[in-house]
């Protein structure tokens, strides 16, 4: 118990500290007022663009001291209102956009991560039963080409031959085609993010699956008479997914980050375009609130892989 | 009556079975052989026989991108500029970054570390917080950040990407510490008198260095691919050309369509790089048994 409250303590910490260095970050470094009101925020003697800086440091709170200001941040933020946009109208609320674009990236990472291990268990069982053939050899080389290929340039390639030439995908994404129609335009970019996910799973689950190969109780079962199809996948495989699910919180942060750049390369309005746009355009609030919930889906992922490992090994909590 | 008398000596070990000689192998020698040739051609860019890589070759007649030839190795893109010396040419600023942002990674991130696995205590304590801090951002998302905020430089980029490393590059530097301080040799060290100072540069430092090289490579690789990915967003270097850019560049649907080896030379050269970088790495952390790593 006392592990867990010392866990849990260490996550809340992390997420202060990231709101801090954020929120601090982006106003002592921008410069807020401009991002508001655009060139007249340095004007005050003339008596009408001071009135509205005024009234815009009201609205915004930011006649008020940095720390002051965090705290009414933090406030609103934990109670699910993100605040206002810096953009002229303001309009829609940091909390709308935020609704309407997460889910769209949140599907393309849960999409990737499916794929990937779709693609990687049966690509990993495959590669341990046969440990030495010339085949394997190749699959080593595959499996080292997609971990070392960027995902940009993975995005192009992929783009290219399956969007470009063999025309199995629409160029662009279209947001207001039906549901199925719009998870289907998923599929390229996910695959994108996949498969050099679909690799490092695969490297760490033969490495593994190879050694409990080994184990007694595998030659029990082979002495028994169990079919080696069953042998791989009803015995060995379960023993062998630790170093798997251990990898897994760590992925899926590098696949939001990897979002970024694919979102913006299939134009896919999810929460990586968001980002982009709005620190192109500084318009601080949405920053601040998509690199919130994205870092505290990281830290909190892998805390949730930190109590999944300590189920599997105990010894761990020591 | 003993036949022992004659067999004093252990027999000797049979080596081949058991041990198996540990060697970098010959790939390892190929990855150093195309970094070497990447660095040098980047490098002695203006003195090779090489065509300008803002030059426009238009061609009478026909209008750009013009496919490989023996003329253009790589083809020209839209502006019928040469791709062979764009992508040697890109490869400079490209490496640059590279190399200055894991130099700074090492700087900073090392000395922290191995102070932290040092000195141990409440220092200790704030510096690995400090490190969690830093690996609570997805990387590119506190890239995009720094680099919207402050200008977009050669050297504000490549701090911005040395700042990410730090965390990773710290770890390990702490952990290796950690180990090596619990050794006899430092012990000895302390015996005699030797400062902190001394202990940290002389005795543990040429420990901990042999693991940091091998992972400077592998950092070095995923700067690169950084690098790229904000060149890819529009927020790399504002002058001169990166891999990033370049490919970027070839990816509007129509040159990629009628022209990819605008988009696809860049990729290749990248790729290539890229991958000689992480198996370099890769095999270096097997040779010197290199464990404990998280980038």
């Amino acid at each position: 118990m006392k592990y867990w409250t010392q866990r849990l303590t260490m996550v809340l910490a992390l997420m202060l500290a990231v709101s801090m260095l954020t929120f601090a970050s982006m106003n002592v470094l921008g410069d807020p007022l401009f991002n508001i009101l655009g060139p007249i925020s340095g004007d005050r003697k003339t008596p009408e663009n001071l009135v509205k800086i005024e009234a815009a440091e009201k609205q915004y709170y930011l006649d008020k001291p940095l720390p002051e200001r965090y705290v009414r941040w933090l406030g609103d933020f934990v109670t699910g209102d993100m605040g206002v946009r810096f953009a002229a109208t303001g309009q829609p609320p940091v909390t709308e956009l935020v609704k309407e674009r997460l889910p769209r990236s949140l599907w393309l990472v849960f999409m990737a991560q499916v794929l990937a291990l779709a693609i990687a268990v049966p690509w990993g069982v495959w590669s341990a039963s046969r440990s030495n053939s010339l085949a394997n050899k190749a699959s080593t080389v595959a499996a080292f080409g997609f971990v070392s290929v960027p995902n940009f340039a993975l995005a192009v390639i992929l783009y290219y031959i399956f969007a470009l030439k063999l025309g199995l995908f629409p160029l662009r994404y279209d947001a207001s085609a039906s549901f199925l129609t719009r998870k289907t335009q998923l599929l390229l970019p996910a695959l994108t993010l996949a498969l050099p996910g679909a690799a490092v799973y695969q490297r760490l689950l033969r490495t593994d699956l190879i050694t409990t190969l080994q184990e007694d109780f595998i030659l029990t079962a082979r002495a028994k008479g169990v079919p080696r199809r069953q042998i791989l996948f009803r015995h060995a495989l379960r023993p062998s997914l630790f170093s798997v699910v251990t990898i897994f919180g760590v992925n899926a942060g590098g696949m939001i980050g990897g979002a970024l750049v694919v979102e913006t390369f299939f134009g896919i309005p999810g929460a990586g375009t968001a980002i982009v746009e709005a620190i192109l355009r500084e318009d601080f609030p949405v920053v601040l609130a998509l690199v919130m919930i994205i870092a505290t889906g990281f830290v909190v992922l892998n805390f949730v892989v930190d109590i999944l490992y300590s189920i599997l090994d105990p010894r761990v909590r020591s | 009556m003993r036949s022992e008398g004659r067999t004093v000596d252990a027999p000797p070990e049979a080596p081949s079975e058991f041990v198996e000689e540990k060697t970098l192998g010959w790939g390892f020698w190929l990855a150093v052989g195309w970094i070497v040739t990447v660095v040098g051609a980047a490098a002695l860019a203006p003195y090779l026989p090489l065509k300008d890589p803002q030059e426009n070759f238009l061609i009478q007649g026909e209008r750009p991108p013009y496919s490989p030839s023996l003329e253009h190795f790589f083809g020209t893109d839209q502006d019928a500029r040469d791709m062979f010396s764009r992508t040697i040419y890109g490869a400079r600023v490209s490496l640059v970054v590279g190399f200055s942002a894991i130099a700074f990674g090492l700087l900073v991130g090392g000395s922290l570390g191995m102070m932290a696995g040092f000195l141990k205590g409440w220092f200790d304590r704030v510096v690995s917080f400090l490190f969690l801090v830093l690996l609570s951002f997805p990387a590119l998302v506190l890239a995009i950040l720094i680099t919207s905020l402050l200008s977009r430089g050669l050297q504000t980029i490549s701090m911005t990407i040395g700042i990410l490393s730090i965390a990773p590059v710290g770890r390990l530097a702490r952990a290796a510490t950690l180990v090596y301080a619990e050794r006899d040799f430092v012990m000895a060290a302390r015996t005699i008198g030797a400062k902190n100072t001394r202990i940290l540069l002389r005795e543990l430092l040429p420990n901990v260095v042999i693991p940091m090289g091998a992972i400077a490579l592998l950092g070095v690789a995923i700067v690169i691919v950084v690098e790229g990915a904000l060149a890819f967003l529009g927020l790399s270097v504002e002058k001169g050309s990166t891999w990033g850019k370049l490919i970027l560049n070839g990816t509007g649907t129509r040159v990629l369509e009628s022209a990819p080896w605008v988009a696809f030379a860049p990729i290749c050269a990248l790729f290539l790089t890229v991958m000689a970088l992480n198996y370099a790495g890769d095999r270096l952390r097997d040779y010197f048994d290199v464990k404990e790593l998280s980038l």
